[in-house]
């Protein structure tokens, strides 16, 4: 009789003291299971950066609210500065703009001139970029990586790959784009690579990251022509990085007797903690479809009949998001 | 101590979010405490039948996301840190201040290596010593989690 009970009893229902669902131990496998294969997909496969960008986008009210007191401090900063100074720096700023104005005419003239030059010997004409003028907000929150975070994002049509510059020299290239922002790997981030020129003779060579604020350039031969000093510019085979943006300066030669390769150290020129503007130039391959259909009413030279594109080598120094 | 309810607990997740994202300017970034982790053991001794080991591993997916690092990462080290904190979860009550404040401090020095091992695998650089600098920072953090919302041990017998 009491057996028969006991079998009606449903076996499920255990004291409810303690309950707290799965036990802690199972619940820590699920879990971590589960962030291994959530790792493993973000790292390998591309499928996760769609939810990320939709929670940036989602996140950015919060983000503004954490940065109003900085943006209110700064402002209420300004708001205070001296009126001399802000004199001081309009004259100054416009004997610059006189000085540049005048640099400027000779340097249309020169490049009317190179353009003819080169169509004349059946060469392509170098793109000028367009820009898109953003700047920092924070730097990255992440202390492993060397990142900036701009305050343009997909909102202003900003791409991926884009080649990021300020007023002295390259930055980096936005890895990542969000709605109102964007990921800037700088060219010191390991994950980085930037083709580059010896200003000097012209000698190519691709500068890599280093981590710590400066780049390596690596498999050069102990006897190659760089000197402490030397400025290097990017070589614009990528067609990313457009030619002639300064880089880097050489900063250091180390000749290992035992390699064949000297170690040289060279130190960026961008100076990103100074300041907050920078510019991100547009993508070569957006800029030439754009280019293409207004390019026809100004057809001084018979440039378009001859459909050379720029030569893109493999070396792209694009690092996967 | 009143018990703790569950808006509490996402309210006070959402204000170390804005922590998080509050603009660390440059070496800020160094000293900047573990917000969402120091959050999160708070919750987990305090109320573990409202945060759990799932809880952690929601609060350290959010934080990936924040931070833009690989997805998973913090949810993985997360995950694992709220577990050997649950582990001794029952016998905390017997502890005093300072011994508390010392197993946090053990929970807040795993949760780093954790972290410092996955970035290693995933083919990032040795940071330095400076890494080591939020344990610190996090640990100021707790006492002022503690001031605020209440301690965790046995209040003094008279």
């Amino acid at each position: 009789m009491l057996k028969g009970v006991h079998q009606n009893l449903d076996p499920q229902q255990s004291p409810a003291f303690f309950v707290r669902g799965a036990n802690p131990f199972s619940r820590m496998m699920f879990f971590c299971a589960l962030s291994i294969i959530i790792m493993a997909v973000d790292a390998r496969l591309n499928y996760l950066s769609q939810i990320r960008q939709a929670f940036i986008g989602g996140l950015h009210p919060l983000e503004m609210i954490a940065n109003a007191p900085s943006d209110w401090m700064r402002d209420t900063k300004k708001y205070f500065s001296a009126h001399n100074a802000l004199v001081q720096e309009n004259y100054v700023l416009k004997q610059q703009a006189f000085e540049h104005k005048v640099a400027l005419q000779r340097l249309s003239t020169i490049q009317a001139e190179n353009e003819h030059l080169r169509s004349l010997l059946n060469g392509n004409i170098p793109i000028q970029p367009k820009a898109i003028l953003g700047e920092i907000s924070h730097t990255g929150r992440d202390p492993f990586t060397n990142v900036v975070i701009v305050n343009r994002g997909s909102q202003h049509k900003v791409q991926a790959g884009q080649a990021v510059v300020d007023s002295k020299g390259v930055i980096g290239q936005v890895t990542r784009v969000y709605p109102f922002s964007s990921e800037v790997t700088l060219i010191t981030d390991k994950a980085l690579s930037i083709p580059i020129q010896v200003e000097r003779n012209q000698l190519r060579a691709i500068a890599f990251g280093e981590g710590n604020n400066t780049l390596d350039i690596p498999y050069l031969p102990s006897n190659v022509d760089i000197k402490i000093g030397d400025k290097l510019v990017t070589s614009g085979i990528d067609g990313i990085y457009p030619a002639g943006l300064a880089v880097a300066t050489v900063t250091k030669i180390q000749q290992n007797p035992e390699s064949p390769f000297a170690k040289i150290v060279s130190t960026p020129v961008a100076e990103i903690s100074n300041h907050l503007q920078l510019l991100l130039l547009e993508l070569p391959e957006a800029k030439e479809a754009e280019i293409k259909p207004d390019a026809e009413p100004a057809e001084k030279t018979k440039v378009e009949a001859k459909p050379t594109k720029p030569t893109k080598t493999k070396t792209k120094p694009h690092a996967p998001g | 101590m009143r018990p703790a309810n569950l808006l509490t607990i996402y309210l006070s997740l959402l204000a170390a979010l804005l922590c998080q994202l509050f603009p660390w300017v440059g070496q800020g970034v160094i000293f900047r405490p573990d917000f969402m982790l120091v959050l999160m053991l708070y919750w987990l001794l305090r109320a573990p039948n409202l945060c759990n080991v799932g809880t952690a591993w929601l609060i350290g997916l959010l934080v990936d996301l924040a931070t833009g690092s690989l997805l998973g990462q913090h949810a993985l080290s997360f995950t694992l840190t709220a577990f050997i904190g649950l582990s001794y979860q029952r016998r905390l009550v017997l502890f005093n201040k300072w011994q508390l404040a010392g197993y946090v401090f053990v929970l807040l020095i795993i949760e780093r290596v954790l972290i410092l091992l996955l970035k290693l695998f995933a083919g990032n650089d040795n940071p330095g010593w400076h890494y080591l600098w939020p344990i610190i920072t996090s640990m100021l953090l707790w006492q002022f989690m503690v001031v605020i919302f209440g301690s965790i041990t046995r209040p003094k017998t008279k």
